[in-house]
């Protein structure tokens, strides 16, 4: 086991890792700059919006302004006739069905699925069941054109009551925003809460000495990923070529492909730039859909663009949730049971699971989790970045540090003498650092000095407090795919179908390809992001790509290097080439581990946080990257302080209307509100994936938002229960 | 900056830059991808080969234009525009710069940011008719002769983008601070990027990169040390 700080810019050329524990490697580990950095600094590289074909048309999207409304007419009639407009679809003369934009829980990746839900999404629906749902499409020879032809559009609306907050939408008398009720369907159009039972907790409530029940919130927040959606379509004869975001090239293909009832290999889609993915990227979306259909209706290559607020309410964000908890536990500090009633905000359509993480956290005996996805006249929930886990672990972790002080107990003693130590059924983790994190943070964050025994007992106005917070993540192995191959000059080709979204999967495929293949990186090409070219891979969600197609990319090496040493190099225009689709097993109780240490210095006159300091210690297994590794979760932890602290698309309840749908009002962080994050790997090898690389995208942002608020609580004394902490709520809280 | 000898280059396209076929469009873009990937120029200082020209978007006859002379990156154009084109339109979709990103369209995000006179905008808020007579540098125009500015340098040797759609303006306005003040503190670079969203919050890295691009100016001017 190694550890490696990484707080301030590592200097790349400095090299010389301590590499304790871990056995070193050539290529992999060392600090590299990214192989195509050189492209993002000087405005080459190319994202969807930058491709420019000739005779390419504008398209725009009229969007629907009601949260829930029947549609009795569109008349398009007048558009239509303006010179320059080529094409124009709505709900009546496209009835193409988005397969990945509704219904059960992520199964949206089943053809069964679609085939068979009672809640099927379209591209353009009737009845609209939110602000910014599509209602029309025009593509025109240019985008002001586009736009003044949106503007002679006249939709007629039978204007439905709606409703906004999920816990409202289960009342009786609420109204339906789907014949079946708002308590959404899963996969077997069955309304069923996501259930987890275990031992008696009915039982364990009675007879335990302390319980305790509270309800924590979080609120809808916005990928609000730089690069706004774009997509270009392009049709060849029946050949249709898309460029779009998307951080899954292959299942994007394969949605478009089944949505368009078009064989996989008619389809290409290229993606080699993202600006930006944070989740809920690894398929299709209906701009696609919507694009292809334009271009073949017009005759000509369109480009769509989503406008910031179109993108805002058009695509998706974090689900938000409210949660019930209710916790026994003896005198000695030890939980007996835990209860959740917990109910996400779906929005209109069910994309996503609506699923709440952190109750297996805990080695508790008793448990009784009841989650229910709820549909509301709201901008689609999806994933984002960790899907269910920065909500869940914000409710349970402010649960629990609540339960520790009322217990008289430091929480960092609460959290070790109660988490998990196997996975479930008494599985041993493949390997286990949790204390270990949670030991080294706690020294490197100095807990016991910064550490208020009593919350808000600073004196003056500005109170400074310390919250922590610790993780498992799932970090599974699974199937994917690679090529290589290698000329006679001795240059080998990586073919990878990856995109790469920001995290460095290009550069982490060609650290991992050049030290299989016992080459400098500089030798290896790596060939990326077009599945005209690229073999399957299982797309930038899940923080999976290093371990499944890295692992593939190690095995199709293996096997090229075994072909030399039988056939030895090629010669003249000959090659040899090797391909892999591994199909690793043992990956159920592998996790990464985590834990993030915060001090925030909270003004109780003003109302204003600040974080004086920020400690990360993640157990990533082995970090192939130490520059990349290092940067994302910098980057994450910041975003979850947005999280914690501006986020939330706010709506006015009466009307349905979003207020906040664009950077401003929103509030991402900005340059002011970046502060320094402490980053330690703590380094080791459990056999599997790339040389025992684990999980590492989405990590960072899970722990920030509950250390935030257990820091604020040690501050002030107020548990802060309700996402985004804003100045108004801590003002009140201490009113 | 501000002298640069100026090449007049007319307002048209060449032949064979309009009619580009669709397949030789995608092929080179194909072939684009192999020069990006091959890319060993960090490890070896080569110098990449530029992306293919694309097709330019060209004024609508039947809506108001103005012909401008506007200076890009050290050429000067004489184009027309139509009225109602931002400026970032004009350097996209006319001139083909696409180095410059649109974030929001409505000065939220900074992505657009590009130096006009020598002072940082943004670019979707700017008028294509009010750059007439003024001078225009992009992110194409900070390389020199395929030399990387040591801004940029540092941003690649600090892993400054992630996604790296926030970049080009991160730089533009980093550019500007460090001609105004050659040796920014971490609060200085800080409060000059304030205005350039980055929602991979790579912030830190961006800072860093700024401080450590004007400390190396420093030891050069210093006798260079290195």
């Amino acid at each position: 086991m190694k550890q490696r700080s990484n707080s301030g810019a590592p200097a790349p050329a400095a090299g010389g890792n301590a590499n304790v524990g871990v056995s070193p490697l050539k290529v992999v580990g060392h600090p590299t700059p990214r192989i195509d950095a050189e492209e993002r600094v000087t405005g080459r590289a190319k994202y969807t919006n930058d491709v420019q074909l000739p005779g390419m048309l504008y398209a725009k999207v009229l969007r629907s302004p009601h949260p829930h409304a029947n549609i009795k007419s569109i008349d398009v009639s007048k558009a239509k006739a303006m010179p320059g407009v080529k094409a124009v679809l709505t709900n009546e003369n496209c009835k193409v069905v988005w397969g990945a934009g509704s219904v059960a829980g992520g199964q949206q990746y089943s053809d069964e699925v679609k085939k068979n839900t009672k809640q099927r999404r379209y591209a353009f629906n009737n009845p609209v069941r939110f602000v910014g749902e599509p209602v029309v499409a025009i593509a025109a020879v240019n985008r002001h054109l586009a736009e003044e032809a949106l503007q002679q559009v006249v939709v007629d609306y039978e204007i439905l009551p709606h409703v906004i907050d999920q816990e409202d939408a289960l009342k009786p008398d609420a109204p339906k925003i789907w014949p079946e009720g708002n308590l959404c369907l899963n996969n077997r159009n069955e309304a069923a809460p996501l259930a987890q039972k275990r031992g008696n907790v009915e039982q364990a409530l009675a007879s335990s000495s302390h319980v305790f029940e509270d309800r924590f919130s979080t609120s809808f927040v916005h990928n609000a990923q730089m690069e706004p959606r774009s997509c270009v379509a392009l049709w060849e004869g029946d050949k249709l070529t898309v460029y779009t975001p998307t951080g899954g090239i292959a299942n994007c293909r394969h949605d478009i492909a089944r949505d368009l009832g078009m064989a996989d290999e008619k389809v290409r889609v290229i993606c080699q730039y993202m600006g930006g993915n944070f989740g809920n990227k690894n398929q299709n979306q209906d701009a696609d859909l919507i694009t292809a259909m334009l271009a073949k209706e017009a005759g000509a290559p369109v480009k769509l663009e989503l406008s910031r607020r179109d993108d805002f309410l058009g695509v998706h964000g974090r689900w938000p949730t409210i949660h019930y908890y209710k916790v026994a536990a003896s005198d000695d500090g030890k939980l007996q049971a835990i209860q959740l009633r917990g109910y996400s905000s779906m929005g209109g359509y069910r994309k996503n699971s609506g699923s709440m993480a952190g109750i297996e956290l805990y080695d508790v005996a008793n448990v009784d989790s009841s989650v229910s996805p709820v549909y509301t006249n709201k901008t689609v929930s999806g994933n984002f970045r960790g899907p269910e886990y920065p909500q869940g672990f914000f409710g349970i972790q402010s649960m629990m540090d609540d339960v520790a002080y009322k217990m008289k107990m430091d929480p960092v003693e609460f959290g070790m003498k109660n988490m998990i130590r196997t996975a479930r059924e008494n599985v041993p983790f493949s390997n286990y650092t949790l204390d270990e994190c949670i030991k080294r943070g706690a020294e490197i964050f100095d807990w016991k000095s910064r550490w208020r025994p009593v919350p808000g007992s600073d004196k003056g106005p500005i109170k400074k407090g310390a919250g922590f917070t610790y993780m498992a993540f799932r970090s599974g192995v699974g199937s994917s795919s690679a090529v290589v191959q290698v000329d006679a000059k001795g240059k080998y080709t990586l073919f990878v179908g990856v995109t790469d979204v920001g995290a460095g999967a290009k550069t982490t495929m060609g650290l991992i390809a050049a030290e299989a293949l016992g080459v400098p990186l500089s030798q290896v090409e790596v060939v990326w992001g077009d599945t005209d070219k690229c073999p399957y891979s299982v797309g930038e969600s899940g923080s999976r790509t290093t371990i499944m197609t890295g692992y593939a990319a190690i095995q199709a090496a293996e096997d090229l290097k075994k072909q030399i040493a039988e056939k030895g190099m090629p010669t003249g225009s000959n090659i040899l080439v090797a391909s892999a689709t591994p199909q690793p097993r043992g990956g159920a109780a592998r996790n990464a581990f985590g834990a993030h240490f915060v001090e925030a210095e909270v003004d109780v006159e003003l109302g204003r946080v600040r974080i004086t300091k920020y400690v990360a210690v993640h157990d990533c297994g082995r970090i192939m990257n130490p520059l990349t590794a290092a940067s994302q979760i910098h980057g994450a932890a910041i975003q979850g302080i947005g999280m914690a602290l501006h986020e939330q698309l706010l709506y006015d309840n009466r009307n349905g209307q979003p207020l906040t749908a664009g950077y401003y009002y929103d509030r991402i962080p900005t340059h002011r509100d970046a502060v320094p994050v402490e980053v330690t790997f703590i380094e080791n090898d459990d056999g599997q994936g790339p040389w025992g690389a684990k999980s590492m995208g989405e990590s960072g942002i899970i722990l920030s938002p509950g250390a935030i608020g257990n820091a604020i609580f040690n501050a002030t004394g107020k548990r802060m229960k309700d996402l985004p902490i804003t100045r108004d709520k801590i003002l009140g809280a201490l009113a | 900056m501000k002298k640069r000898k100026n090449k007049e280059k007319p307002d048209r396209l060449t032949r064979s830059e309009h009619e580009l076929s669709r397949r030789a469009f995608i092929e080179t873009t194909g072939a684009a991808i192999a020069v990006a990937t091959a890319l060993p120029s960090l490890v070896e200082g080569q110098t990449p080969a530029a992306p293919p020209p694309a097709p330019a978007v060209t004024p609508d006859p039947s809506v108001p234009r103005t012909t401008i002379r506007v200076t890009v990156n050290g050429t000067q154009h004489r184009v027309e525009v139509e009225d109602r084109w931002t400026l970032v339109e004009l350097l996209r979709d006319r001139l083909g710069l696409t180095g410059t990103k649109i974030g929001c369209d409505r000065g939220e995000c900074g992505a657009c940011t590009v130096l006009m006179d020598d002072k940082p905008v943004y670019s979707c808020s700017q008028l294509a008719v009010w750059a007439d007579g003024k001078s225009i540098t992009t992110v194409e125009g900070l390389a020199k002769n395929g030399t990387l500015s040591p801004l940029q340098a540092a941003f690649v040797a600090h892993d400054a983008p992630q996604c790296g759609f926030c970049t080009s303006g991160q730089l533009m306005a980093a550019t500007a601070l460090l001609a105004s003040n050659p040796h920014p503190t971490a609060e200085q670079a800080r409060d000059a990027m304030y205005g350039n969203l980055c929602r991979c919050a790579n912030y830190n890295r961006y800072v860093e990169a700024v401080v450590a691009a004007g400390s190396a100016g420093n030891r050069a001017t210093a006798g260079g040390a290195r």
